[in-house]
C-alpha cells in the first residue's frame, strides 16, 4: 500500500507520461470490478486532456484553424505530456506553448506559427489583465523639465508588443472563424510590429511604425522616457516625442508615472 | 472565528444556477428572476473585466465560489500562493458559499485540472482535515467539501465515502455540499445504495445541494456512468433530490451545466424543475414545522 503522496506521484505519471512502472504500482492499488484498472484511468487521463485541449483550443483558436483540429489535437496532446498546467487558472495555462510549437518537428515547416500563437496568447493575456485606471497627463505638472528624461511610465496591464518578420497579423485575420481575410498571403510580404491592448473591454490590435513601436515597447518594459526616445530618435531623427507622450495619456495607456533614481530604477 | 458560525442564516433556500461565461450576458440584459448564482473561482482569479462584469452581476443575486483548484486531497498540502488569490477573490465578491471537492488535482506541482480520487483511510482523513482546516484558516470562514463522482476505488480505502465525509466535517466545521448526480453516479458505478449514503449523512451540515447530468457509456462490455454536466438532469436523480429534501429540509440547490452549453432558458427551465420539487416538497412539510 502506498502512501497518499506516493500514490499521487505514481498516479500523475501514470496519467500524463503512462509510465510503466507508476502504472503497475498504481494498478495494484485500484479494484477492477466490471472494468479493467486500464478502462478506469483511461476515463480520469481522458477528462485531463480533454479539458486541457478545449482550455488551449479557447486560447489559440487560429492555430487550431491553421493546422486543422486533428493535428491540433495531436500537438496539444504531446504539450500536455510535456508541460502541464502548474496552477489552476487555465487563462494562466499556454504561456510555453508558441516555443512548443516552434520546436515541434512536424510543424518546423510552418515558420509563422510560433509568432501567431505568440499572437493570441499575447491577446489572451490583455482579455485577462486585471483593470487599471489611466493616469491623467497632469500628474506630469511637478517635474522639471531637466527630469523628463527619467520618467518611468506604468502601462496599463493589458499592453503587450510583439515583432515578428512575417505577416502575422494578416494571417490571424484570414484564419479566424468568421475570416473575411485574404485567401492567400505572401510570406515574404513583410513582417509586422504589433501593439495589442485592451480598449472598452475588448482586445485590439495595431500595427506600429518601427521608431513608435520602439519607444512604446521600450516603455513597457520599464525603460526611462529619455531611453525610450533614443531608441526611437536612433530609427527617424525626426521621430515626434512630444506627440507620441500625448498620445499614450489620450487612449489611456499610462497608468502611473515615477522619476528614477539613477536612470535605471524607479521612485516608489 | 465568528465566521466559522453557523451561516445558514445567510443562505438563500432558493435555487441557483451555475454561471459560464457565454451565458453572462444575457443574464446581464435579463437579469432572470433565480435565487443565486455560482460561478468556477478559477475562472476570475485574475482580476480582469469577467471579475468586474461579475461584481456587477453580484450586486443583485447572492454568489456562491465553487472551486475546482483547492486540491484539498494534496498529501503535500494546499498551495498558499493559489489560497492568497481565492482569499482575494473571496474579498472582492463576498460569496455566501466558498466550496471545493473531496478529491485532489495537484501532485509535485502539477496540476491535472480533474477531480481526482482519494482512498479512503485514516492517513487520508488527517490529510483532507489539515487541508480544509488551513483553507478555512485563510479564507477566514467555513467552507463547503463536496462529493466527487468516482469511476475507480482503491483496494485499501476502510471507511465509506459518507462516513469519510461526516467526519471531515466533524474534524474541521467544515459544510457539506452533496452533489446528488454525483452520489447516483458513484453509486450506480460501484453497486451501492444511494439511500445509505443518504442515511449516512443524517447528522452532518448540508449546506448546498449540487444537480447536474450524466451520460452512461460502454467500456470494454460494460457500463459507466460519467459526470459530464452535458445534458439535462436525469429522472433517477430527480428522485434522489427530493430523497435528499426529505433527509435534510430545503437546501440552497444549484443547476449546473458545463459542457455542450445549451440556450440559457434551458438552464433555466431546469432551475424551475427544481423549484417545482422543493415547493412540492414545502407544501407537504407546511404543517409539520
Amino acid at each position: 500500500m502506498l502512501a497518499l503522496s506516493e500514490l499521487q506521484t505514481a498516479f500523475r505519471r501514470a496519467l500524463l507520461e503512462e509510465d510503466a512502472p507508476a502504472s503497475r504500482a498504481l494498478g495494484l492499488e485500484i479494484s477492477a470490478g466490471d472494468l479493467t484498472v486500464a478502462e478506469r484511468l483511461a476515463v480520469y487521463r481522458n477528462n485531463v486532456f480533454a479539458s486541457l485541449t478545449d482550455a488551449l483550443k479557447e486560447t489559440f483558436p487560429v492555430i487550431c484553424r491553421l493546422v486543422d483540429e486533428r493535428f491540433f489535437s495531436y500537438a496539444v496532446h504531446e504539450f500536455i505530456a510535456s508541460h502541464p498546467p502548474q496552477r489552476p487558472a487555465l487563462m494562466e495555462y499556454g504561456a510555453a506553448f508558441p516555443d512548443f510549437l516552434g520546436e515541434f518537428p512536424p510543424c518546423r515547416e510552418i515558420v509563422y506559427l510560433a509568432d501567431v500563437a505568440r499572437f493570441e496568447w499575447l491577446m489572451n493575456l490583455a482579455a485577462n489583465a486585471a483593470e487599471a485606471e489611466p493616469a491623467s497627463p497632469e500628474c506630469l505638472a511637478g517635474i522639471a523639465p531637466d527630469d523628463a528624461v527619467r520618467l518611468i511610465f506604468r502601462l496599463h496591464p493589458s499592453y503587450f508588443y510583439l515583432a515578428s518578420p512575417w505577416p502575422i497579423a494578416r494571417i490571424w485575420r484570414a484564419n479566424r472563424a468568421d475570416a473575411r481575410g485574404e485567401a492567400t498571403i505572401d510570406l515574404a510580404s513583410g513582417g509586422v510590429r504589433l501593439e495589442v491592448s485592451r480598449q472598452g473591454g475588448d482586445v485590439v490590435f495595431r500595427e506600429l511604425d518601427e521608431p513608435a513601436f520602439a519607444f512604446r515597447q521600450a516603455l513597457a518594459a520599464g525603460s526611462p522616457l529619455g531611453e525610450a526616445l533614443e531608441r526611437a530618435l536612433a530609427i527617424d531623427s525626426d521621430f515626434p516625442a512630444a506627440d507620441a507622450l500625448t498620445a499614450l495619456f489620450a487612449e489611456g495607456a499610462v497608468t502611473a508615472a515615477s522619476l528614477s533614481s539613477s536612470g535605471t530604477e524607479p521612485t516608489p | 472565528m465568528n465566521q466559522l458560525a453557523d451561516i445558514s442564516a445567510q443562505i438563500p433556500a432558493a435555487i441557483g444556477v451555475g454561471l459560464r461565461a457565454p451565458h453572462v450576458r444575457e443574464v446581464e440584459t435579463t437579469r432572470p428572476a433565480i435565487g443565486w448564482l455560482e460561478v468556477h473561482a478559477e475562472n476570475y482569479l485574475g482580476g480582469g473585466p469577467s471579475l468586474v462584469r461579475l461584481e456587477a452581476l453580484r450586486r443583485d443575486y447572492p454568489l456562491s465560489l465553487h472551486g475546482v483548484g483547492l486540491s484539498l486531497g494534496t498529501a503535500t498540502g494546499l498551495d498558499p500562493g493559489y489560497l492568497e488569490r481565492f482569499k482575494d477573490l473571496i474579498d472582492r465578491t463576498e460569496p455566501f458559499l466558498v466550496s471545493d471537492h473531496l478529491s485532489w488535482s495537484v501532485a509535485d506541482g502539477i496540476y491535472l485540472n480533474d477531480l481526482l480520487p482519494l482512498p479512503y483511510t485514516e492517513e487520508t482523513l488527517d490529510i483532507v482535515a489539515k487541508n480544509v482546516a488551513a483553507a478555512q484558516h485563510v479564507f477566514g470562514r467555513r467552507i463547503q467539501v463536496e462529493n466527487p463522482s468516482r469511476y475507480l476505488q482503491f483496494r485499501h480505502s476502510t471507511i465509506p465515502e459518507p462516513q469519510f465525509l461526516a467526519e471531515i466535517s466533524r474534524r474541521t466545521g467544515c459544510g457539506i455540499l452533496l452533489d446528488v448526480n454525483n452520489i447516483f453516479v458513484s453509486c450506480s458505478n460501484f453497486d451501492l445504495d444511494a439511500d445509505v449514503y443518504l442515511d449516512a449523512l443524517s447528522q452532518s451540515p448540508i449546506d448546498e445541494i449540487h444537480l447536474a447530468g450524466h451520460s452512461r457509456v460502454s467500456r470494454g462490455g460494460a457500463e459507466i456512468l460519467i459526470d459530464d454536466h452535458a445534458s439535462i438532469v436525469s429522472e433517477p436523480v430527480w428522485r434522489l433530490y427530493a430523497k435528499a429534501l426529505d433527509r435534510f429540509g430545503l437546501v440552497p440547490t444549484l443547476v449546473e451545466w458545463d459542457k455542450d452549453l445549451p440556450p440559457f432558458d434551458t438552464l433555466l427551465g431546469e432551475a424551475r424543475a427544481a423549484e417545482r420539487i422543493a415547493e412540492t416538497w414545502m407544501s407537504e412539510h407546511a404543517c409539520a414545522v
